[in-house]
Order: structure tokens, then C-alpha cells, then sequence
């Protein structure tokens, strides 16, 4: 393997790489970056075995020249050096020659680096791709469906399939959802298909990879190709692929979890809402319970209270838009609908009682693409 | 070593083996027993590979193709290999193997976990391991590994399928070390020792087992004959060299291996540790009834777990030899 590239765009590719890579792997060849160089541009991997990314250098665009490749062929170099080696070189082009039995040369300006690499014939494979599975999303949407979604996952590993978002897709929708058995919180989108009647289900992809992700997601609306293989899923950007591996098991039903009648219905802003349970939450972070006991009044009121036995009691009358149906007295883990609210990004938000001891439904008011499901917590 | 070497040597497995992995009959967890040196983690290597080779023939591996070669360097992602840090399984890795068990595999189908020395496993991680060897989400296979199966809890061995390994026969291996060029009496002793430890002494140590044989030869015919000086050669010789607590393991066995070879001389029985010995064996076997002998064994397997629990060793051994010498 020998080529010339340019500083500029091989440190960047490299350090997009190395946020892959772990230090705490028990596979030895995963401490290394692959590089593979072929006529059209340089390839480099890196990977902790649950997340991989590979980033894609072009030979050249329209614009001008990256790559001169000399010789094609691939190495595996140590991360940890590698990645800092390449960062302090002097000069603008990076020379990387690698001779007999890995040894690896790094020419820079007047500064010549030899590493010892490894075989790359053993670095994992990534999946092959099955361009049938592939949808397309906008970077934007998919980062907030991931915001939105991701809280909710379980930290437990207990019932390790919950410790992750499930994403499924029928006719052109696309639903991500996580729960910890205690909440729920699902997102829905409309999503591009190559392919028609896409149908996906169970697949359950880890949150922390979608957290690592949604650090590379941009706020932009350029596309994202997603493709669901086996045992991996790819989200595809220009020049980068991100490869998550998938949590094993069945994913919980959950549509036949969501009530669709109302006893008691109220709407109030978000906003006001969520301030209300932060003033309420300060008491009952003290029992560690963050227990707040919700009860409907004459004329549009809810009256929030909230009480630490040691510490004292809070009480605060909101006035809703709009109160509906029998009266109510309710108790419910304050911190949970908070993560929610949060990442409601409406201004009024609509929730649905079935009584004190079944769950119930917030979504915001303006579109149904977001639902989040609370079970109460039973006080007496 | 390679599927027929190893077959050799422990071919009631290996045959089980072989035909498990030809008519896809796998158990989804094994549990592997046996001494150090009777190739357990040789065999749990090769049964991965055996799985995951692209070119074997029949099941035996080649050992030379991309998967085969990353087995043998760990370096597959499929392939997760758990060994003790230290004296025990920790916490972590426990905790790094059930994470790997939720997730599915890196290159799709099937998952394979060896867990070296399973019981150094604590009671708790073991039972966290428990819900995943019973009902693994997808194809996996489990593998662990024990020379001590009475450690393991009963819950896991019930729930996987064990497989005895059978240490060598002990002709056998004396005839190897003989071929490596040892004397007949010190390959008959280093045959007793398992694999590792015997292998380190059969080269460069060679002359420290030897001697330290004799040092066994002279010290027990002090206790039998001249007690008066036993005390003085174990301050003088033997706890010089046998001076940290391997070696001071070995010295016990030694001592061992005499007072079994006295029971076996008396019934008449070949295969001796000390072979040349044979006249000073028939001496002391015509002086010491069977029980007394058997006594003294078990004063020595009770030093051998003392040595284990930090006591001193100079007090150790007068202790265990006065014992000997007064056998009582």
C-alpha cells in the first residue's frame, strides 16, 4: 500500500474514525484504525464492536485532487497513535507506505514516523448491504426523533431489549419507540422508500449508539440513507457510514398499550406545565420518590401538590384551557413527565386520563406524531 | 495443537465433539472439566473454529483461513474469550459478557463465549450468566471451562451439558519426558505434575527437580532413621531451595508421591514416582502398617492447604515433620 494524501482532510477523516474507538476492548485488532486504499479514494474503520464508523476519502472531486494513490492494499495501525501522530505532523501531504510484514512508514515534511501495524485481513467485517431495506430520512428529523425518543430507554440491564429504541415502518411511517416499562415515548415520521410496502419491525437499536449518532447529525435537511441488515443497522451520510450493531430479542407490543378513550382530558401550555413540576419536584427530590399528586378543581383548575414527609409540602393551582370529563385525583412520577415535556417542542400539550390507577396519554396539540405514555404510581 | 492431536489424546470428546458439530446436534452450553494440561481450552478453541471455518474438512478446522486465524488471535468479534483477572472473575467482565449476550452478532449468525477457569466465577456473577445460558435470544454457544466442578453452582451445571476430560495416562507421559532426554527418575516424577508446571522444570530446571528429589530421598529416611537430624536438613537444605510458594508446593508433593509409592509397594503395584528407590520403599513399607502410611498422607494434603492459607513455612514443615516422624 503506498499513497499521498492530503493533511487537511486525512486528519479530519481520522478523528471522525477515532470516536469509535475504545480503549477498553477485549479484541486486540479493535484498537487499530483500518485503512484501504483502492484507485478510487482511502477507506479508514473504526470500530468498538458496537458501533463502527467509516469514513470514505475520494482519490478526487470536481474540485481538485486528495489522493495520489501509488499502490492499492490496507493496514490496521494502533488508534491511540495514530490518531495523534497524524494531528502533529508538519507538513501540508502525508506520505503512508507500508512495507513487509506491516511495518508501516509515515513521511510527512521531514518527519518520518515506522509503525507496527496489524493484519487487516482480521479486522471485522462489516455487513454486506442490502439496498432492499434502505429508507431515507432528513438528518434534522432524525436527530430530533432520536431526542425525543432516546430518554425514555431503560438503564437496566435487566430486560436488555429495552435498553434500546425500536424502530418499525409500515405503509411510509416510520416509528421509533422507548420505553422502560414505567414511561413511553414514540415518534412518528413519514419516511422515502426506494422500495415499496417497506415493511420493518423489531429492529431495536442501542441507545448509546443512537447518542454517539446523534453527535454526528447535523441540523441540516440533507438525507440520510438508513439500511437495516441482520444483525446491523447503517445510517448513511456523504463520505461517512455509521454501523450500530442491533440489541437481540423481541421488542415488547406496545400498540395495544395505548388507551384510546378519555375519562378526563385537559390542555394547558407546556411551558407552564413543566415549570409547575419543577417547583413541585424540589420537595419530593428530597424523598427521592418524585411522587406529585395531581387533582382537578371547579373552573379549569389542576391543583398540584407535592409532599416530603420531612420536609414539607408544595402546593400550586394552574389554570388549563380547558378541563374535560370527570373529575380527577391522580399520583405519577414528576421526573418522567418532565423528561418528556421537555422534548415537546409545541407550545400547548393535551393529556389523557383513564381513571387514577390506568396510564395516561401526552401528546402536544399541534400534530400526532408524538405520544408519550405514563403509568400513575399508587399512593395509599 | 491441532483437532488430531488433540483427538489423540482425548478422543471420547473429540469424537463427541466431531459428531455434534456433523449432525448439528450442539448443545447450547458445555461445560468442559478436567486437570490443567488435558486441553480444554485447546479443544473450546478448535470448536469454535470448527464452527466458523470456511474451509474445513468434514468438521476438523484448517487453521489457516481468515476466521480460523482470527480465533486463534482473539481477534474475533464473534468470538468472546472471558479469562480471570487476578484471582476471580470480576464484576465487569461478567457485566461485559451479559452486554455482549444482548446484543446481536457483529457478523451476523452465531455467537460463541468461552469462560476460562468458570469457577472463579462469585456466586452472584454466576447467576446473572444463568438467565442467558437458559434461554439465549439467538444461536449462541457457550463454553466454560473448569478443573474444579464442584466449585461451580448446581444451577448452571444442570443447565449445561458436561463433558469430562481424562487426564493422561501416567505411561504415557513419563515415555515423553523420557524422550525429551530425562533420566527415568525424574521423568517419573515430572509426569505426576500437570502440563504447565512440569514443562517449565523439564527444561530449564531440570537439575533443581532432581535435586530436589533427593533432598525428598534424604529427608524421609532422616524421619525413619535419624530424627535427631530431619530439623537440621530442613533449615540447612530444603527450605533454601524450595524457596517461594510454587516451589514449596512442589516439595509437598514430592513428599506425597513418596508415601503413596510406600502404599503401592506394599500391594505389589508398578508405577512408582521413585522407581529406583524400590529397595528403600520395601524397607520403610515392612516398618509402617497401611494406616499409618495413610495418615501421613493426610498430614501432608493438610500442609498443602495450610501453604494455601499464607502460614509460615518454616513452621509448617517441622510441624508436618514431627508429625511424620512420631506419626501421630
Amino acid at each position: 500500500m503506498h499513497f499521498i494524501i492530503q493533511r487537511d482532510k486525512f486528519v479530519q477523516s481520522v478523528q471522525h474514525v477515532n470516536k469509535a474507538v475504545s480503549s477498553r476492548t477485549t479484541i486486540p485488532i479493535l484498537t487499530g484504525i483500518k485503512l484501504e486504499v483502492t484507485s478510487d479514494g482511502v477507506t479508514l474503520t473504526g470500530s468498538d464492536s458496537d458501533i463502527s464508523i467509516e469514513s470514505f476519502i475520494p482519490a478526487a472531486d470536481e474540485e481538485k485532487e486528495y489522493v495520489e494513490v501509488k499502490k492499492e492494499g490496507s493496514i490496521v495501525l494502533q488508534a491511540r497513535f495514530f490518531a495523534d501522530i497524524v494531528k502533529k505532523l508538519p507538513g501540508d501531504d502525508i506520505e503512508v507506505m507500508v512495507q513487509d510484514q506491516f511495518a508501516t512508514t509515515l513521511r510527512s515534511g521531514s518527519v518520518v514516523f515506522n509503525l507496527n501495524g496489524l493484519d487487516p485481513e482480521e479486522y471485522p467485517q462489516l455487513p454486506k448491504l442490502d439496498e432492499s431495506r434502505t429508507f431515507r430520512l432528513p438528518q434534522n428529523l432524525l436527530k430530533d426523533m432520536i431526542r425525543q425518543t432516546v430518554f425514555a430507554v431503560s438503564n437496566q440491564e435487566t430486560r436488555p431489549v429495552l435498553t434500546g429504541v425500536n424502530m418499525e415502518i409500515e405503509n411510509g411511517i416510520l416509528t421509533c419507540t422507548a420505553t422502560d416499562s414505567h414511561r413511553l415515548a414514540m415518534r412518528k415520521a413519514i419516511t422515502e422508500s426506494t422500495t415499496e410496502n417497506l415493511t420493518i419491525s423489531n429492529v431495536v437499536i442501542p441507545g448509546k449508539s443512537l447518542n454517539e449518532l446523534s453527535k454526528i447529525l447535523d441540523d441540516t435537511d440533507d438525507l440520510v440513507d438508513i439500511v437495516v441488515t441482520g444483525s446491523q443497522i447503517l445510517f448513511q451520510f456523504k463520505h461517512l457510514l455509521f454501523f450500530s450493531r442491533l440489541l437481540d430479542g423481541k421488542y415488547p407490543v406496545t400498540k395495544n398499550m395505548i388507551p384510546e378513550q378519555a375519562k378526563t382530558q385537559i390542555e394547558l401550555p407546556t411551558k407552564e406545565l413543566l415549570h409547575s413540576l419543577e417547583r413541585a419536584l424540589l420537595l419530593s427530590k428530597e424523598a427521592k420518590n418524585n411522587v406529585i399528586n395531581l387533582k382537578t378543581l371547579e373552573g379549569d383548575v389542576l391543583e398540584v401538590t407535592s409532599i416530603s414527609s420531612e420536609v414539607g409540602k408544595v402546593t400550586e393551582k394552574i389554570h388549563c384551557h380547558q378541563v374535560e370529563g370527570e373529575e380527577l385525583r391522580i399520583s405519577f412520577n414528576g421526573k418522567n413527565i418532565m423528561d418528556a415535556l421537555k422534548v415537546i417542542d409545541s407550545e400547548m400539550v393535551h393529556i389523557m386520563f383513564t381513571g387514577a390507577m390506568s396510564p395516561f396519554i401526552l401528546r402536544p396539540t399541534d400534530h400526532d406524531q408524538m405520544l408519550h405514555l405514563f403509568s400513575p404510581v399508587r399512593t395509599y | 495443537m491441532n483437532w488430531e492431536e488433540l483427538k489423540q489424546e482425548q478422543p471420547t470428546v473429540m469424537t463427541m465433539l466431531e459428531q455434534s458439530v456433523e449432525k448439528g446436534r450442539l448443545a447450547h452450553a458445555y461445560l468442559f472439566e478436567g486437570m490443567k494440561g488435558t486441553g480444554k481450552r485447546d479443544a473450546s478453541i478448535l470448536l469454535a473454529k470448527a464452527l466458523f471455518c470456511q474451509d474445513k474438512t468434514e468438521t476438523i478446522p484448517c487453521e489457516n483461513c481468515i476466521q480460523c486465524r482470527r480465533i486463534s488471535h482473539g481477534n474475533h468479534p464473534d468470538v468472546m474469550i472471558v479469562d480471570p483477572e487476578g484471582n476471580s472473575i470480576k464484576k465487569a467482565q461478567v457485566e461485559a459478557l451479559q452486554k455482549e449476550f444482548a446484543y446481536k452478532g457483529m457478523e451476523a449468525g452465531l455467537k460463541v463465549y468461552i469462560v476460562n477457569e468458570a469457577d472463579k466465577m462469585t456466586a452472584s456473577a454466576a447467576n446473572s450468566l444463568l438467565k442467558f445460558l437458559e434461554e439465549p435470544e439467538s444461536p449462541t454457544l457457550a463454553l466454560l471451562l473448569t478443573e474444579n466442578v464442584h466449585f461451580m453452582l448446581d444451577t448452571i451445571i444442570s443447565r449445561s451439558q458436561k463433558i469430562a476430560f481424562a487426564p493422561p495416562p501416567i505411561q504415557k507421559r513419563i515415555s515423553l519426558y523420557e524422550e525429551q532426554g530425562l533420566t527415568q527418575a525424574a521423568a517419573s516424577i515430572l509426569a505426576r505434575f500437570p502440563d504447565d508446571i512440569a514443562g517449565e522444570y523439564a527444561e530449564e530446571k531440570r537439575d533443581w527437580i532432581v535435586h530436589g528429589r533427593n533432598l525428598v530421598i534424604q529427608l524421609v529416611e532422616e524421619v525413619q532413621h535419624r530424627p535427631q537430624q530431619m530439623l537440621l536438613t530442613l533449615q540447612e537444605k530444603w527450605l533454601p531451595h524450595f524457596t517461594d510458594r510454587q516451589e514449596q508446593d512442589i516439595g509437598l508433593d514430592l513428599l506425597l508421591f513418596w508415601y503413596r509409592d510406600i502404599l503401592s509397594v506394599k500391594y505389589e503395584q508398578d508405577n512408582l514416582a521413585y522407581p529406583d528407590q524400590r529397595e528403600k520403599l520395601k524397607q520403610d513399607a515392612l516398618q509402617l502398617s497401611e494406616k499409618e502410611v495413610a495418615k501421613r498422607l493426610q498430614q501432608i494434603l493438610e500442609a498443602k492447604r495450610r501453604l494455601r492459607a499464607n502460614v509460615n513455612v518454616q513452621l509448617l514443615m517441622e510441624q508436618l515433620l514431627l508429625h511424620l516422624q512420631e506419626g501421630s
